[in-house]
């Protein structure tokens, strides 16, 4: 492999080595808790966050239906008991945040609740509006975190948001993308807005983030939260009928789920990752990878040359 | 595929559960008044074009409100447009077929006519049996005159027995329709939906024959 030349995702990941030594000087850049948890500190408080999350797309968007209700109560308990934190929404996603706050209220312990959602509408006042709408559909008086959803109307957002932060009425603020969509117009909010939290797309085949946001996100300090960290169930599609390769058991990966999830959490400059989920099975898999070994430098470069062989 | 819509074929067919419990026993008040489209177009009578007009407009005016705006926009915001849409269409049949009088609805032995009767029976019987044939089981599933997608193919059909020539205007929003509602063929696996896109490409083919030889 040695001999291969230096393509533009080798290039990437080249670069994305080069942050693991910004990221070095962040501190407390992760730490395992005692119960043998994964979590990783919020760089501008240092306060210290599980590296897996739940999102919610799809999976949460469920109406009101009771059955659909009650499995998705137990995908959820599920997280807590293994220890989750971030859960994160929009209103963009239905009935997502309903659902949320019904579960939540559901479920007796959910102390480590990092509650996250985003504002998703053009003008200010009805940005107003609409979070207070996810105040009461969560049956929360205060997020921990509030973003702007892809970008949308954010300089208007962002001035709803300082204030609400500077009066105690939410802890984080944050700006969201996907896809690897404006990526350049991110970069440039995070360069000049006093943001605390920057979500993007970030897994083993869309790389794109190792070449700019995520080493700025850690020269600036910003909190960064991984989606689609399967490529949106893609990575399964194409994975899935491979075996495990020999390097999953040095990273206590048992599936291909925590394989993915570890891969994405493990660049230094990642505070979580949200994959989502409908199967209780499926966020034991997911939280599996909030625990054991992550990979180093060299078995990510390992990751990426498997991935890219197939 | 669902993976490119918000919600997944279980949210979605659970929508219909809660739907036709919420509505229940309108499913069948909608095959009777089907029913009697039907046999008004097949043997038409002094207004029976009015009514056609009438039952099709609160059809699509139900569908606008009750289906997209009040259940299905919990699932996907764009519902309120899709209702909005269907509010228009409903206010369209009226004002063309009810207060103006300008929808002669009445089966011809031509193609556009048997095309018509064709989908107008297909929407009614075949598409629910489709359903049925996947697995589907009531409640969990779209019927007939209270979901979208049955009445557009109905109306296609009905419009293609409008003479002499086929409304363009109100073939538009049922169009637009097709190419939403079509979608879920694929991606929620739901066969009978395939009648849709297939429906409306027939509907505007022969719709433009028709009213082109009407012409000459």
């Amino acid at each position: 492999m040695s001999r291969r030349p230096i393509d533009p995702c080798r290039r990437a990941l080249l670069l994305s080595m080069g942050a693991l030594g910004v990221a070095a000087g962040l501190g407390p850049a992760w730490a395992a808790a005692p119960s043998g948890l994964l979590r990783r500190a919020v760089p501008r408080t240092g306060e210290m966050l599980p590296l897996i999350g739940m999102g919610s797309w799809i999976t949460f968007n469920v109406g009101k239906d009771p059955a659909l209700r009650a499995e998705r109560v137990k995908v959820l308990q599920a997280f807590f008991e293994r220890g989750g934190g971030m859960v994160d929404s929009s209103p963009m996603y239905g009935s997502s945040e309903e659902v949320i706050g019904h579960c939540l209220g559901q479920i007796a312990d959910t102390g480590g609740l990092f509650a996250a959602t985003k504002v998703w509408t053009p003008f200010q006042w009805l940005g107003v509006k609409q979070m207070e709408e996810s105040e009461r559909l969560w049956g929360k008086r205060r997020f921990d975190l509030m973003q702007v959803h892809n970008l949308l109307d954010w300089d208007a957002h962002l001035e709803t948001l300082k204030g609400w932060k500077a009066e105690g009425r939410i802890r984080y603020i944050g700006i969201t993308t996907s896809h690897g969509s404006r990526h350049a117009e991110m970069a440039d909010i995070m360069a000049t807005q006093p943001i605390d939290f920057v979500q993007f797309t970030y897994n083993l085949l869309d790389r794109e983030a190792e070449a700019r946001l995520l080493p700025l996100a850690a020269e600036r300090g910003l909190g960064v939260i991984v989606n689609r960290p399967f490529q949106g169930g893609d990575l399964f599609d194409r994975f899935a009928k491979q075996p495990l390769p020999d390097w999953a058991a040095e990273i206590d990966c048992a599936n291909w789920a925590q394989i993915f999830l570890k891969f994405a959490v493990s660049h230094p400059a990642v505070t979580c990752a949200i994959p989502a989920t409908s199967r209780v099975d499926h966020m034991l898999e997911n939280m599996g990878a909030c625990y054991g070994r992550l990979p180093d430098a060299a078995t990510r470069a390992r990751m990426v040359r498997y991935a890219d062989s197939l | 595929m669902s993976r490119f819509l918000p919600f997944s074929r279980d949210a979605f067919l659970a929508l219909f559960e809660q739907y036709n419990e919420a509505v229940w026993p309108a499913p069948l008040v909608a095959y009777a008044l089907g029913l009697a489209v039907l046999l008004s177009a097949l043997k038409p009578y002094r207004g029976s074009g009015r009514l056609i007009a009438a039952i099709l407009a609160v059809a699509w005016i139900w569908n606008g409100v009750a289906y997209h705006m009040l259940h299905f926009a919990a699932l996907v915001w764009a519902a309120w447009g899709f209702g909005f849409l269907f509010v228009i269409q409903g206010l369209m049949l009226l004002a063309t077929g009810l207060l103006r009088g300008r929808l002669d609805v009445r089966f011809r032995r031509d193609a556009a006519g048997w095309t018509g009767l064709a989908l107008a029976v297909f929407a009614m019987a075949l598409y629910p049996l489709i359903g049925l044939l996947a697995g589907q089981a009531w409640p969990r599933v779209p019927a007939f005159g209270i979901a979208p997608c049955p009445l557009a193919i109905f109306t296609f059909g009905l419009l293609l027995m409008a003479g002499p020539r086929v409304p363009w205007h109100l073939l538009v929003i049922p169009l637009l329709w097709a190419a939403v509602g079509g979608s879920a063929a694929w991606l929620l696996d739901m066969p009978q939906d395939m009648g849709l896109p297939a429906a409306a490409v027939l509907a505007a083919a022969l719709a433009f024959r028709k009213n082109r030889l009407g012409k000459t």
